[in-house]
């Protein structure tokens, strides 16, 4: 019988709720309370999310977040900062020793991605996985995703770009060199791509979401079936929010 | 003495290591970048361990060989080579 995993679909959320529901999810699953669950979302307002070690002031011009009312959070994977808009965001929670997941993390990686990859093949885009982690399609990235394992369990959320603005994206981030700031910016537009452009239409988020939905249960061979977030994870949830990821303490550590 | 770096691991992400340091020694340390530790707490570890390390590249290299020895410790994006380099380099 075909393995029934659960799925999430959120909406659009602030960037603290998401992160913290991921966290709440890992933790629900550790101790078996819920099934292995893929989780599609969106961010309202927009926000960057940065990795684990970076250093929020150093990466993000937080004066101008505040002015365009764009969140800003850490995440507890590493990795780098992300600014999220117009794009699907996924999030993955699996036990470590489910038969399905590689006990390599960038074997893991490659597995997961190949999910990612298997939903855009049915947008009708081919990708590829780049180690470490990213997808790419024309040699442009397209996927950015990131892996953390805590209490036996994988957890590892992505993006898939839906449309990208690069001159916004850089307006809310720091650049190590004001003086090269253009060519930055042309050189992560040639090096970015997303299913907007490569289609030359617009494709609706429920659209992608679906092809994306049918390329997990591809991959893994399993049905997703659509699932409820429990008390328990609401709970935790709201806990994480105001614990960790809506704390100025968690978002400055570094 | 503060000094800084930014380093890009040889096929792997950024390293930025901010040190002060007195008498050739580590006084505080800050490993920050784009690159995966598993697990992630263990960069707290590594930068309390660091201090009052000598700032000398064989002695950098076999304090974080150590540890990350001794905990089990993964680096993706980053190797104990790279970290050594990104800490000597806060003395150019």
């Amino acid at each position: 019988m075909t393995e029934e995993w659960r799925f999430l679909k959120t909406g659009a959320k602030s960037a603290t709720y998401n992160m913290a529901l991921d966290r709440a999810v890992l933790d629900a699953c550790s101790i078996k309370r819920v099934p292995p669950t893929v989780r599609f979302y969106e961010w309202m307002p927009s926000a960057i999310s940065i990795g684990y070690f970076q250093s929020l002031s150093e990466e993000v011009n937080l004066e101008k977040c505040r002015e365009m009312d764009i969140d800003c959070v850490r995440r507890i994977t590493g990795g780098g900062a992300v600014f999220h808009e117009k794009e699907l965001t996924y999030s993955i929670v699996i036990q470590e020793e489910h038969p399905e997941m590689p006990k390599n993390i960038m074997k893991s990686y490659g597995r997961i991605c190949g999910a990612v990859m298997k939903g855009l093949k049915n947008v009708g885009i081919n990708s590829e996985y780049k180690p470490i982690n990213d997808i790419i399609s024309n040699n442009r990235k397209i996927s950015g995703n990131a892996q953390t394992r805590k209490k036996q369990i994988v957890l590892q959320h992505g993006t898939v770009l839906m449309d990208v603005d690069v001159e916004k994206m850089f307006d809310v981030l720091r650049v190590p060199d004001e003086k090269i700031r253009d060519k930055m910016i042309s050189s992560v537009k040639e090096r970015v791509t997303s299913i907007n452009h490569i289609l030359g239409n617009h494709i609706s988020f429920d659209e992608l979401s679906d092809a994306m939905k049918k390329g997990f249960e591809e991959e893994f061979d399993i049905k997703l079936i659509d699932g409820k977030i429990s008390a328990f994870e609401k709970g935790l949830t709201s806990k994480y929010e105001f614990e960790c990821f809506g704390n100025r303490d968690w978002n400055h550590k570094r | 003495m503060q000094s800084n770096s930014i380093y890009k691991i040889p096929n792997g992400k950024l390293l930025k290591v901010k040190i002060e340091h007195n008498d050739n020694k580590i006084k505080s340390i800050k490993i920050t970048g784009d690159f995966f530790i598993y697990p992630e707490e263990a960069i707290d570890k590594i930068e309390k361990e660091l201090i009052d390390i000598k700032l000398e590249r064989i002695i950098v290299f076999e304090k974080l060989n150590e540890i990350v020895n001794n905990d089990n410790i993964e680096f993706i994006g980053l190797n104990i080579d790279g970290l050594t380099d990104g800490i000597m380099m806060c003395l150019k």
